[in-house]
């Protein structure tokens, strides 16, 4: 239970998947212009990184290493991430429709997430058991909506600033993002 | 090399591709949503702006609203009438249109008629300005001219002209996302077809408004004695029509000393 | 041959997939701790690119429209399986540096993008020279800021010293902090030089909208 918990502290503070380790940094530049659709973002991808850290453990299991063919992980997790992706747009519109009108939009940029696809790669590299892995695809996922819900919010304020011409829009966003970065380097100094 | 070596991973991505199409195929059909073809006919209807102004979250919102019977079919103040008429048809009912309004923002303060109180140099935009003791104008009530209710309109249809917000009245639909927006709830909503507005709100006493803008309100009283039908009251040192008593004679405007009841 | 030429400049500095149309930040903001690497990551990229563009092109015919998507990421894993594959085999050193970063090459924007929209419209030759270009303006990109990030961060350039050694080297460039502020000035510096570019040329225009009608209040006093 402990080294769960520490897993999943690990993975949400001190190895977060867009400050430490730049895993999904498209979608946290993109979508993060305001606060609630940040979290919409979020959400949506806590949702698939979870189920998919489960489905991905499995095909790796009970698929590639009893035929050998771990060097083809890269082709089948994207062709399970893409599928699951697709069945979950189809499965919130049919039973949960308030999830999916909320979530919806985003699910299709999901495919494309690196945050997807390289939590299920780092489950496979770092040899965690099935419920390790659904813990790890769970916190990575809280770590990437609270960097990115935090720096909705940060946008949010810097939208009224008014900076020197060149820096107006992206640069000013990536430093941001820079100082927030700095914040949250100190949680590297905690060991584990 | 074996020949298996190829022909394993080939099968298996075979079998994985054919699962995965087989379970997403039957997904589609088993997780089919009735979706009322109505509403996506009245969305294609709708000016599909999402402005907000019928009060649903957006253009296909409002149609499936109005599928439902939640909302009015003519409640779609930018399509207007024909917008109305069309719904109508898709829905097999008679839709009388609403009638159009404008918005229209009641301040004449531009153009260095109000004064200020401090010089703001802060965030262009009227929300942060407001925080500041309530703008830079010594007005409580006067238009503050950074332009949130221009960055709010979809339809192009507001300008700041010479320190405050000017609406074009042939491009506004009526939809009210300006008024929503604005901090100092200056801008409202009259029918399209009037023809005279009182251009202030300050419903301080005259000699305040005098010392604050060199264009406001002072309740003299002149225009409610002007008028033939009774259609403008002087509430609080403001004057305001009445638009379904007022016949655009325009005897209110032509005595109005300080000429801020003006003809549109 | 002209077309060729100007669709590398294209992808090179007009429309740069990085500094211009800001697309694949992931490994952008990741693998610049070093030149050497930004250039493997940068060449890795265009291989898989071309490889994808030619093959989506060859296809684009075939490809039905709903499942496209999935088709091309399935196209593109592909090859990024064999870069992965050849990489472990003929550059170990880089294959342990970029680690996680190369089969992410997947996801990366740029590839799908450019498979949406070139090579699936485009025939062979074209979409191969687009692959190339849009890879090496990517590689370009990488280099500028693996280069600003090693000297400042290590006082080093591709492994060679090149400030002295009393340098104290500025560890936070190295940093995921780094990343982000590097990246931030090197796209404001390339703004700067597209706005001056587009004054200049407004500028331009200006002028010679006005220099005739000088030249017609001129002649009108003659008249």
């Amino acid at each position: 239970m402990m080294n769960i918990l520490l897993l999943m502290f690990t993975a949400i503070l001190v190895e977060n998947f867009i400050f430490a380790k730049f895993y999904g940094c498209c979608p946290f530049l993109g979508v993060s212009e305001k606060p609630d659709t940040a979290l919409g973002m979020g959400m949506a991808v806590t949702f698939v990184m979870t189920v998919s850290g489960g489905v991905t453990w499995f095909v790796y299991r009970f698929l590639l290493e009893p035929f050998h063919l771990e060097y083809l992980k890269t082709v089948a997790f994207i062709l399970v991430i893409a599928a699951l992706v697709q069945f979950i747009e189809m499965f919130l519109r049919r039973f949960v429709p308030a999830l999916y009108s909320a979530l919806g939009i985003y699910l299709p940029l999901i495919t494309t997430n690196c945050a997807v696809l390289s939590s299920a790669l780092l489950i496979v590299q770092n040899n965690y058991n099935f419920i390790e892995a659904v813990a790890f695809g769970f916190s990575a996922a809280l770590g990437f909506t609270l960097a990115i819900t935090v720096f909705a919010g940060l946008r949010a304020r810097m939208n009224a600033a008014d900076p020197p011409r060149a820096f107006k829009g992206f640069p000013l966003t990536l430093i941001a993002a820079g100082l927030l970065a700095m914040a949250f380097s100190c949680f590297s100094g905690v060991h584990l | 090399m074996k020949p298996t070596d190829v022909l394993i991973p080939v099968l298996i991505f075979a079998g994985m591709g054919i699962l995965f199409g087989v379970i997403l195929a039957v997904a589609a059909r088993v997780f089919a949503v009735k979706k009322d073809a109505r509403a996506e006919q009245i969305a294609e209807v709708l000016p599909g702006a999402n402005c907000g102004g019928c009060g649903f979250s957006g253009c296909a919102a409002f149609a499936e609203a109005v599928v439902r019977g939640d909302a009015p079919a003519n409640g779609c103040r930018a399509g207007g009438a024909a917008c109305a008429a069309k719904i109508g048809e898709i829905l097999g009912m008679e839709v009388t249109a609403a009638t159009p309004v404008r918005a229209i923002v009641r301040c004449s303060g531009g153009a260095g008629h109000a004064n200020l109180k401090y010089h703001y140099e802060g965030a262009a935009d009227c929300l942060a300005a407001e925080r500041m003791s309530g703008g830079d104008k010594m007005c409580a009530t006067g238009c503050i001219g950074l332009g949130t209710c221009v960055a709010a309109c979809r339809y192009d249809a507001l300008h700041i002209v010479e320190g405050q917000a000017v609406v074009d009245a042939d491009k506004c639909v009526g939809c009210g996302a300006c008024a929503s927006v604005c901090p100092k709830h200056l801008i409202e909503l009259i029918p399209a077809d009037a023809k005279y507005c009182v251009m202030c709100r300050s419903p301080e006493p005259g000699a305040l408004t005098r010392k604050q803008c060199s264009a406001g309100c002072i309740g003299c009283k002149i225009c409610e004695k002007q008028c033939p039908t009774g259609a403008i009251s002087v509430n609080g040192c403001i004057a305001a029509i009445d638009y379904t008593k007022c016949t655009s004679c325009g005897a209110c405007a032509a005595k109005c000393p300080r000429k801020i009841i003006r003809e549109l | 041959m002209n077309k060729f030429l100007k669709q590398m400049k294209e992808g090179i500095l007009d429309q740069n997939p990085t500094l211009v149309q800001l697309l694949g930040m992931c490994p952008t903001l990741a693998t610049t701790t070093s030149v050497e690497n930004a250039f493997g990551m940068g060449m890795a990229a265009t291989v898989v690119l071309i490889f994808s563009n030619i093959f989506i092109s060859l296809l684009r015919k075939f490809i039905p429209k709903q499942v496209r998507i999935a088709a091309y990421i399935v196209i593109i894993s592909g090859f990024v399986t064999a870069v992965e594959l050849l990489m472990q085999a003929y550059f170990y050193s880089l294959y342990q540096s970029l680690g996680l970063f190369i089969p992410l090459i997947v996801v990366n924007c740029i590839i799908l993008a450019r498979a949406e929209a070139f090579a699936s419209k485009n025939p062979v030759l074209p979409s191969a020279v687009d692959g190339l270009a849009m890879g090496l303006g990517f590689t370009f990109a990488l280099v500028i800021l693996g280069s600003v990030r090693e000297i400042l961060g290590n006082g080093t350039w591709l492994g060679l010293r090149v400030l002295p050694e009393s340098y104290p080297n500025m560890v936070i460039f190295l940093l995921p902090a780094g990343a982000f502020l590097t990246l931030g000035c090197v796209i404001a510096a390339v703004q700067k030089i597209r706005n001056t570019v587009e004054d200049r040329a407004r500028l331009k225009e200006a002028m010679a909208k006005k220099a005739p009608a000088e030249t017609k209040a001129k002649e009108d006093p003659a008249q």
